[in-house]
C-alpha cells in the first residue's frame, strides 16, 4: 500500500480523534437520539398496547367467575391494574386523591348469576359499577367499559362451555383449562402500497434512522479539515509536493467510511443492549448471513453517499461556519423530509412522495427492507443504486469545484 | 543555474498578464532575492516554479533540463514553503513532519532520518510533541521551513518566510537560510524586508507589474550610477547655497543634491561648516536597497 495514502489516512484519523466536539456529534448524539426517540415514540408505533390509566377491582363476590374476569382484564393489559383491596371506600378515596382513575365493583352473587338473565328468577339483575375519575377523558372511559364487556363475554362463554359440556355429558379432562382462547384478538396491520407490511417498531425505526443521520454528520469533520487545508495553503503545498488531487480525496474517503462503519456497529449495539435497559424492546437484526450482508451493503452505500456529500459541502463552503450551516441545515432538512425525525408512515401521501427525494429516505427504506421484510439483495438494489449515484454525482461535483478553484487561483 | 526565459502568465479573466516576458538567470547554490510590491507577480512566479501553475509561454530550466521534467523525475527536487502556515494545527510538530515526509514518499529509516534532521535544522527539539496550534509565531515559521526541507530539495522556494516573527526568531531563520547553499540548495527568497534581502542575498531581482525592473548582483544594483548626495543637516541650508547646488528638500532638513563631480563634495562640506550647518547624516554614491526599490517601483501606493 502506498506510503502516501497511509500518511493521509493517519493524518485524518489523528485530526478526527483530537476533535472532541465532532466525536460527540458522531457517536454520542445518535445514541441519545436513539434512546430518547425510542422511548418517546414507543406508543406511537404500537397503538393501544398500554394506556397510562390505572384501575382496581373491588371484588365483593370472591367467586371463581369474578377471579376469572379479573384475570381476563389483566390479560388484555391495556390498562394498568393496581392490586386493590376489596374495600369500596378505599377505592373511592384513591380515585379522589388521584392515585387511580377507575374502580370496577363486582357485586355479590356475580358468579352465581352470571348466566341468569335479569328478572328470570324474580330478582333484578345486579349491575357492575364503574367508579370513574371525572377528569378521565370519556373516550378512555368508554374504552375501559368495552374491555370489561369483552372480558365479561369471554368469562360467560367459558362458563357456558363448561355447563353445556356437563349437560351433554361431554368428557372433561380433570384439571383442564376452563379459560379458552376465543378468537377475538385483533392484530393491527398497516396497509402500504400493494403489500401489507409490518410497521417498524420504535427501535426498528430509530436505530437505522439516527444511524443514517449521524453518518451524514461526517460533513462537519470532513469540511473542517478540508477548509483548514485550503485556507492555510496546505493543499497548495501538497500539490507542490506532487500529490494528485484524487489521492487527497481517497485519503479522506476511507477514514470516514470506517468512522461510519464504527457508528453502525455502535448504534446496533445500543439498539440491542442499551435500549432494553430503558424499558423498550431490543433491536433484532436478521440472523442469516446473506441478510446481514445486505444490511451491511445498505450501511456501506449510505456511508459512501454521506462522505461524498461531505466532500461536496467542504468544496462549496468558503469557511467552516458556512460548512457547518450548509452541512448541518442540509442534514436536518434531508432528515426531516426523509422520515428520520418523523417516521414516513405517519406522513400524508404528498409528504411521503417528497420523502423519496431524500437520500436519507433511500437508506432508511433499505434498512427497513432488510430488517422488516427480510428483503433480498435484488429488493435493496434500487435503493443502493440511488445512493451510489448520489455519491458519484457529489464526488464528481466536488472534483469539478476543486479544479475550477485551482484554475481561478490568484 | 535556474534559467527563466520569456515566461508569461495570465490568470483567467484577468485584463493584464500577471507576468510578462520575464527572463531571469538564477545562479545555483546561492540565495536569490525576489523583490516587488504587493501584486507585482512574485507569488505567481513562485507558483510557476513550484509547478502549481503552468506558464502561458516561455521556458524554465534547471541545469539545462526543463523544470517540469526534473519535477516529474523527482518530485522532491523542488520544495515550496508557502507564506501561510501550511501544516495541520491539530497535529503535533512530529506528526506534521512525519505526515509531509510520508506524502513525499519517504518511509522507514529514511523518513526518520529526514524528520530528525529537519527538527535539528529548525531547532524544534523542545516542541516535537507539542501541537502546532500551540506554537508561537516564530516556532510556526520554523516548522513551516522544516517541512520544506524534508525531501532535501535542490531548489527551495521561500515565500515571505519571516512574516510576523520576533527579532530573535527572524535572526535564527535568516542564519539558517543563509547556511542552506553550503549544502548545495538553491534558494529563492521573496520578502518585503529589504534589510533581510541585503543581509543574505548575493543576487536579487526587482519585479513590478509582471516585469523585471532590475536584476543582478546586489552590489551592482546598490551602486549609484550618478553622484547623488543625500544629506541631513541640523539646521536649514542657507537659501542661496541651496539654489546654487540645486538642492531638493526631501523631508525636514533633508536634502538631495546631484553633484557635478565627486570633487565638489569637500567644497560643499566646507561651505556648510562656514554657515554653521552641522551634518547629521550623509550618504554618497551608494544606495540602500530600499532606495533602489522605491526609485524603481515608484512611490505610489499599490493597495
Amino acid at each position: 500500500m502506498s506510503a502516501r495514502l497511509l500518511a493521509l489516512w493517519l493524518k485524518e484519523t489523528i485530526a478526527l480523534l483530537r476533535d472532541r466536539h465532532v466525536l460527540l456529534a458522531l457517536f454520542i448524539m445518535p445514541t441519545i437520539f436513539i434512546l430518547v426517540m425510542t422511548m418517546a415514540l414507543r406508543d406511537a408505533f404500537s397503538p393501544g398496547v398500554t394506556i397510562d390509566v390505572s384501575y382496581s377491582v373491588v371484588d365483593l363476590d370472591h367467586s371463581a367467575s369474578s377471579q376469572a374476569l379479573i384475570k381476563r382484564l389483566e390479560k388484555s393489559a391495556s390498562f394498568h391494574r393496581l392490586a386493590g383491596s376489596g374495600d369500596l371506600e378505599i377505592a373511592r378515596n384513591n380515585i379522589l386523591k388521584g392515585r387511580q382513575n377507575l374502580a370496577l365493583v363486582l357485586p355479590k352473587e356475580f358468579g352465581s348469576r352470571l348466566l341468569t338473565p335479569g328478572g328470570s328468577d324474580g330478582k333484578a339483575a345486579e349491575p357492575l359499577t364503574l367508579l370513574v375519575d371525572p377528569a378521565l377523558t370519556p373516550a378512555l372511559q368508554l374504552a375501559f367499559r368495552n374491555q370489561v364487556m369483552a372480558a365479561l363475554g369471554a368469562v360467560r362463554a367459558d362458563e357456558l362451555t363448561v355447563k353445556a359440556g356437563k349437560l351433554f355429558g361431554l368428557p372433561t379432562a380433570p384439571g383442564a383449562q376452563v379459560e379458552k382462547d376465543w378468537p377475538d384478538e385483533i392484530r393491527s396491520e398497516a396497509v402500504r402500497g400493494d403489500q401489507n407490511a409490518k410497521i417498524p417498531s420504535s427501535v426498528q425505526q430509530n436505530v437505522p434512522a439516527w444511524l443514517i443521520f449521524a453518518m451524514f454528520f461526517v460533513v462537519i469533520p470532513v469540511s473542517s479539515i478540508f477548509i483548514i487545508e485550503r485556507q492555510q495553503g496546505t493543499l497548495q503545498r501538497l500539490r507542490a509536493m506532487g500529490l494528485p488531487f484524487h489521492l487527497v480525496l481517497a485519503g479522506k474517503l476511507l477514514p470516514f467510511f470506517i468512522v461510519n462503519q464504527v457508528q453502525a456497529v455502535l448504534m446496533v449495539l445500543v439498539g440491542i443492549y442499551l435500549v432494553p435497559l430503558f424499558g423498550s424492546e431490543a433491536l433484532e437484526l436478521p440472523s442469516s448471513l446473506p441478510l446481514l450482508f445486505n444490511w451491511w451493503a445498505v450501511s456501506a452505500a449510505v456511508s459512501l453517499a454521506a462522505v461524498s456529500w461531505a466532500l461536496l459541502v467542504a468544496s462549496l463552503a468558503k469557511t467552516s461556519e458556512q460548512a457547518t450551516i450548509v452541512g448541518g441545515v442540509g442534514n436536518i432538512l434531508m432528515g426531516a423530509i426523509g422520515g428520520i425525525m418523523v417516521p414516513k408512515f405517519i406522513m400524508p401521501a404528498s409528504m411521503q412522495t417528497l420523502a423519496t427525494l431524500s437520500p436519507m429516505a433511500w437508506g432508511l427504506e433499505g434498512f427497513h427492507s432488510v430488517m422488516l421484510r427480510h428483503g433480498s439483495f435484488a429488493d435493496i438494489l434500487p435503493g443502493l443504486a440511488q445512493l451510489l449515484a448520489f455519491a458519484a454525482a457529489s464526488l464528481l461535483a466536488a472534483i469539478w469545484l476543486n479544479h475550477r478553484a485551482l484554475a481561478e487561483l490568484s | 543555474m535556474l534559467r527563466i526565459a520569456g515566461v508569461s502568465y495570465r490568470y483567467r479573466d484577468a485584463p493584464t498578464p500577471a507576468l510578462h516576458e520575464v527572463s531571469l538567470e538564477i545562479p545555483g547554490g546561492g540565495i536569490f532575492g525576489l523583490l516587488g510590491p504587493n501584486g507585482a507577480g512574485k507569488t505567481t512566479l513562485i507558483s510557476l516554479l513550484a509547478g502549481l501553475l503552468t506558464a502561458t509561454n516561455g521556458q524554465i530550466s534547471l541545469h539545462g533540463q526543463p523544470l517540469a521534467a526534473i519535477r516529474a523525475a523527482n518530485p522532491r527536487a523542488i520544495a515550496l514553503v508557502p507564506q501561510d502556515y501550511a501544516f495541520y494545527p491539530m497535529l503535533t510538530v512530529a506528526e506534521n513532519l512525519r505526515f509531509f515526509a510520508g506524502v513525499l514518499g519517504l518511509h522507514g529509516s529514511e523518513l526518520k532520518t529526514q524528520c530528525a534532521s529537519a527538527i535539528a535544522f529548525a531547532r524544534l527539539e523542545q516542541v516535537v510533541s507539542k501541537r502546532a496550534e500551540q506554537l508561537s509565531g516564530g516556532l510556526r515559521r520554523r516548522l513551516n521551513l522544516a517541512i520544506g526541507l524534508l525531501g532535501q530539495p535542490q531548489l527551495l522556494l521561500l515565500d515571505e518566510p519571516t512574516v510576523g516573527v520576533d527579532p530573535q526568531s527572524r535572526h535564527f531563520l535568516l542564519d539558517s537560510i543563509a547556511a542552506l547553499p553550503a549544502a548545495g540548495t538553491t534558494v529563492i527568497y521573496t520578502s518585503h524586508y529589504m534589510e533581510e534581502v541585503e543581509a543574505i542575498c548575493a543576487n536579487v531581482a526587482i519585479i513590478d507589474q509582471g516585469q523585471v525592473l532590475a536584476a543582478g548582483l546586489l552590489a551592482d544594483l546598490l551602486r549609484s550610477p550618478e553622484p547623488v548626495l543625500d544629506i541631513t543637516l541640523e539646521q536649514a541650508m542657507p537659501e542661496s547655497m541651496a539654489t546654487r547646488y540645486g538642492a531638493r528638500l526631501n523631508g525636514a532638513q533633508k536634502y538631495r543634491l546631484i553633484l557635478p563631480s565627486t570633487a565638489t563634495l569637500p567644497r560643499l562640506l566646507d561651505e556648510l561648516a562656514a554657515a554653521s550647518c552641522s551634518v547629521r547624516e550623509i550618504n554618497f554614491g551608494q544606495h540602500n536597497l530600499e532606495q533602489v526599490f522605491m526609485r524603481l517601483t515608484n512611490r505610489s501606493l499599490r493597495d
